[in-house]
């Protein structure tokens, strides 16, 4: 039973499900699903729903529709709303009619005239919204009436004209029932306008301005753009999309009914909120209106088609509409809610017994005061040194929390030096053959900087992993990287579910999160070589130059990845059950490996990582300052071989200066301390060591 | 059991005889089958069942139901498939019924047309595609295989002529308005220029207002108001249609005109119009029964089903006869809406 339970919760679908909802599509994932339902549901009910005939003519007649829709959206994304479409509808509709078939004007000249006059009447409740400082509201309320006023006067007024309309032009014909390819010639106008009107408010600079505007009038006015203008403009690309609209529909029907357009604004409306379009501006697109439209179009024409009777039918597109939008609105405004409810899903860890680190123990953990003398090096000047590095002239680099690195000269590192800005946060650092210092920084990739200062890039991406829901090509979190004797740069991607600021939801999930990549700056080259790693720490290459030293945090184990000889491409485990949670590894002049432990394990949180329901409930239930965290305010550097044996350890008893250690470098005789966390660089002396063994020789000078 | 005993033998042979002959006896010899009025039943069924018949009224008021409910009677009694789409008075809806009925070819297919244009179109394709087509009532600019309803132009003349001997010549101020339902529709339009046809040829007749209500008794009230406003001495109002001249009779009895302003009503022969005329609130209906109507409908699909010509190779016409509706003695020219539905 355990196992079972053991392996539902290292697999468990939540995951894929919490990355789902992560998904930016998944947003109108009702409006999509509904559309997909109704559709079905038709298609099963109504016998040849689904045929190219019946598409076609369903096309046919939606396409006005949609198109008055996406009018609308305009408009409400613009922050605003346009209620006058119904009767500038109407009004383009009798327009073309008249101008073509009872005045008999050129058929080119009666499309600008009729656009044309869309467009002003757009332009007349743009201006008096954007610079009258009207309500959209009841500005194009007003419109509408006015216009569907003078619509009726017009067709009274014209009775007899109307009544004998007839087209014998072929291409008024065309505008009305002609395809192309297959496609009804509006629908074909619509898929058009849909896509202009998509790129225009995603790429183009106008029409991401009317979404600035919509999403905070004041933003965009500090931002620079021209509110008023692009106000306007929305009601006036409104005016003439419905004006459009309007002549295909002439076109079709030939007919100026009073019921032309009528509702129609209610129609649209619904379509955008039923879309999940928010009425507050700004937040949509114009699929979501088509959407919208769709499924109030196939719903009124679907249950036409299955003789349900009119009056029934408007209350049950009613209801529907009126659940639907309910759902919608609630789907829209708590997604973030459920996505962080469900997305922290704790995996099963069983830990044994770690060694003792007890004074009297006798193992090599066993806790000592070697660094509670450590000398402090730039005290109160930096914060955060998770890594630190020393050049061939003996500078000390460091990373800082606010994205630098900083340099402090040799020989008594007193002046702080802003040696290059990255951004992100820069963390574990390695210098490559040309003594370009190159950093792994969250949030941001691998970044190199040259001896000169100047930053570039090595890679901020790697390939994405298939049939996974989440995209991983981006660097979320590089940790900590070290360059193999090819040049060949490996580094950990500690997770590729948490941004750096939430490492800890990381610790509480346990699980293989992160992976080891390589970068192969001859090939520019980027690759994922071990996936599914559990927070992948510290990379360091072995001093034979014949594998890879990883350590995996949450799990307390170092592994040994092989890149050279006959075992490469393969991991092994090399320490198992240490007492602490790993962080860098760097290599000693003695041919051995300085580890730092973060933090140091402890029996509750060890039963808690075999207790995922109980990590969850934690999670959920109590405010995060009274979560039960890793211990990560006091840790210690251990030094271990190629074969894993760990020789000996260094301890700060209770933190007081080195709380967290993250990396332990060894320069000239010296250990440099530095922490995640902490204000200095702490260094000591270590007596046995060779005083003249330096990082980059141990890497490149037999090379040289 | 002993198949073998004489009595169980004898009585399986007496069995036998006896079914044998009983069955020679009911079965009529061949020689009697061709019995002339048992043919024509026959290949009257034989023509008719499994036929489709199609209908797209504008909407299913009062008017529309009794033609459906008529022609369903009929068409479930000769086994005839009926499809009814009800577009609930939006004509985009009506024509995407009428098109996608025309892509489910139907053999006859049925319209009521909310206007002269909506339909013309396709129309013309329900018949290039095979399909019988019958108007009712609102016609359309095409012509199609059949029309079944009124002859609104003739209804229009008979109404003016009525209103003119009430009116005109000096009894009355000659002031009228008309109310057209949808302008545009054959109906009223037609209507209104048999009314015009009569009122221009009499100088004593003014037309103070024509305009269209839609078919709503909200706007015919509005209209009816503005007009009294202007027109104090209206003597006469011509409605189209019975429902929206309830709204008219509603504003002429809060103007205080009632007795003074008439109102004219040509009448789909709706049960309220005949209500409304015995309360005094309508002058004349002139009024015609959807019933009979309905059958009229099912006739002329009968007649086009059992014909052998082509669709749209004729123009049969099936013209309603209406009735002038005085007093309650005249009841019998509304139908009755039947309390059950059964046959």
């Amino acid at each position: 039973m355990t196992s079972i339970q053991r392996l539902w919760h290292r697999n468990s679908p939540q995951v894929f499900l919490g990355e789902l909802l992560e998904k930016r599509w998944m947003e109108p994932i009702i409006p999509f699903g509904l559309t997909i339902a109704v559709f079905l549901f038709f298609a099963v009910s109504i016998p040849g729903y689904s045929g190219i005939g019946s598409l076609r003519q369903l096309s046919l007649s939606f396409a006005e529709q949609a198109m008055v829709a996406t009018a609308m959206a305009v408009t409400v994304l613009s922050g605003g709303i346009d209620l006058s479409v119904g009767s500038v509808f109407a009004m383009s509709n009798f327009l073309a009619l008249y101008c073509y078939l009872v005045l008999k004007l050129p058929l080119p000249l009666v499309v600008v005239a009729v656009v044309g006059f869309g467009a002003v009447m757009g332009a007349i409740n743009g201006a008096l919204i954007a610079y009258g400082k009207t309500r959209p509201f009841l500005t194009t309320l007003v419109t509408l009436i006015v216009l569907r006023a003078l619509y009726n006067k017009l067709t009274a007024a014209n009775t007899d004209e109307l009544a004998s309309v007839a087209s014998d032009s072929a291409v008024w014909d065309f505008l009305g029932a002609g395809s192309i390819l297959g496609v009804p010639i509006n629908m074909a106008a619509l898929l058009l306008v849909a896509f202009t009107a998509h790129f225009f408010l995603t790429r183009a600079r106008p029409g991401v301005h009317i979404m600035a505007v919509g999403s905070s009038r004041k933003a965009a006015r500090h931002a620079g753009v021209d509110v008023k203008l692009s106000l306007m403009s929305a009601y006036v690309i409104s005016g003439a999309l419905v004006a459009v609209a309007g002549i295909f529909y002439a076109a079709r029907q030939n007919s100026a009914g009073t019921d032309t357009g009528l509702g129609w604004e209610v129609n649209a409306l619904a379509a955008v909120v039923l879309g999940g379009i928010s009425l507050a501006g700004g937040r949509g697109t114009i699929a979501r209106a088509m959407m919208g439209a769709a499924i109030i179009f196939m719903l009124v024409s679907g249950l036409v088609r299955m003789g349900v009777s009119g009056n029934v039918t408007t209350a049950m597109i009613g209801t529907i509409l009126l659940i639907a939008v309910g759902f919608n609105v609630k789907w829209v405004k708590n997604k973030g809610k459920v996505q962080q409810k469900v997305y922290v899903v704790p995996s099963w860890v069983d830990f044994e017994p770690p060694p003792s680190i007890a004074r009297d123990s006798g193992t090599p953990f066993a806790e000592n005061d070697r660094l509670r003398d450590a000398e402090p090096i730039a005290l109160g000047q930096i914060e955060g040194p998770e890594d630190m590095i020393l050049d061939r002239r003996d500078n000390l680099y460091t990373v800082t929390r606010n994205g630098s690195i900083v340099r402090f000269a040799a020989p008594d590192y007193a002046v702080r030096e802003e040696f290059a800005r990255i951004g992100g946060r820069p963390l574990g650092m390695a210098f490559d053959r040309d003594e370009n210092l190159i950093v792994c920084v969250a949030g941001m990739g691998v970044y190199g900087v040259k001896p000169d200062r100047t930053v570039f890039k090595v890679t901020d991406r790697t390939n994405r992993t298939r049939m996974r829901m989440k995209d991983d090509s981006r660097l979320y979190l590089a940790d900590d990287l070290d360059i193999a004797p090819d040049g060949k740069i490996y580094f950990s991607e500690a997770t590729t579910r948490y941004e750096l600021a939430d490492w800890a939801l990381d610790g509480f999930e346990g699980r293989g999160n992160g992976r080891l990549i390589c970068h192969d700056p001859k090939t520019g080259v980027t690759r994922t070589i071990l996936k599914n790693l559990t927070f992948p720490n510290g990379v360091c290459v072995s001093h034979d130059g014949n594998s890879v030293l990883w350590a995996s945090t949450w799990l307390c184990r170092v592994y040994r990845y092989w890149i050279a000889t006959e075992k490469a491409g393969t991991c092994e485990l090399l320490i198992d059950n240490l007492p602490g949670y790993c962080d860098n590894i760097n290599r000693a002049s003695d041919g051995k490996y300085w580890l730092a432990l973060v933090g140091l394990r402890s029996p509750v949180y060890d039963l808690a990582m075999a207790k995922p329901g109980f990590r969850t409930r934690m999670i959920k239930q109590i405010p995060p300052d009274e979560w039960l965290c890793p211990g990560i305010n006091y840790g210690c550097v251990v030094k271990f071989d190629d074969r894993g044996v760990v020789s000996e350890s260094l301890w700060d008893p209770g933190g007081k200066s080195h709380a967290s250690i993250t990396s332990a470098r060894e320069h000239k005789g010296y250990l440099y301390i530095g922490g995640l966390e902490n204000n200095r660089i702490g260094r000591i002396r270590l007596p046995d060591a060779d005083p003249t063994w330096q990082g980059w020789d141990s890497y490149w000078k037999a090379a040289h | 059991m002993n198949w073998h005993t004489k009595w169980f033998r004898q009585t399986l042979y007496g069995t036998v005889v006896l079914s044998a002959s009983l069955i020679a006896l009911t079965t009529p010899p061949a020689a009697l089958a061709a019995e002339p009025r048992e043919d024509l039943r026959a290949a009257f069924d034989k023509t008719l069942k499994g036929k489709k018949v199609a209908w797209a009224p504008v909407w299913l008021g009062v008017l529309e139901s009794e033609w459906t409910r008529n022609m369903k009677t009929h068409f479930d009694d000769y086994g005839i498939q009926f499809t009814v789409r009800d577009a609930n008075f939006k004509s985009d809806v009506q024509l995407q019924a009428v098109s996608e009925l025309i892509n489910e070819k139907p053999d006859v297919l049925i319209v009521q047309n909310p206007n002269v244009t909506l339909l013309a179109r396709e129309l013309k394709r329900a018949m290039d595609a095979g399909i019988y087509v019958i108007q009712v009532n609102m016609a359309s600019n095409t012509l199609t295989d059949a029309y079944v309803g009124v002859d609104a132009r003739d209804m229009g003349r008979r109404l003016a002529k009525n209103i003119i001997n009430e009116c005109g010549g000096g009894k009355g101020s000659g002031q009228v308005a008309i109310l057209e339902g949808e302008a545009t529709a054959a109906y009223s339009l037609d209507m209104k220029r048999g009314a015009m046809e009569v009122f221009n040829t009499d100088k004593s007749m003014k037309v103070v207002s024509s305009q269209p209500a839609n078919w709503d008794a909200n706007k015919a009230g509005e209209i009816t108001a503005t007009v009294l406003q202007q027109n104090p001495d209206l003597c006469g109002v011509l409605s189209v249609w019975g429902p929206q001249a309830a709204g008219a009779a509603q504003a002429i009895k809060a103007a205080g005109k009632a007795g003074k302003t008439k109102i004219w009503v040509a009448s789909d022969g709706q049960p309220a119009d005949c209500d409304l005329l015995e309360q005094g609130l309508f002058y004349r209906n002139l009024s015609y029964r959807a019933d009979t109507q309905g059958e009229a409908i099912v006739n002329a699909v009968l007649t086009l089903l059992q014909n052998a010509e082509k669709p749209g190779a004729k123009r049969f016409a099936y013209y309603t006869t209406p009735y002038w509706v005085n007093s309650k003695a005249d009841r019998a020219y509304c139908f009755v809406v039947p309390k059950s539905g059964t046959k």
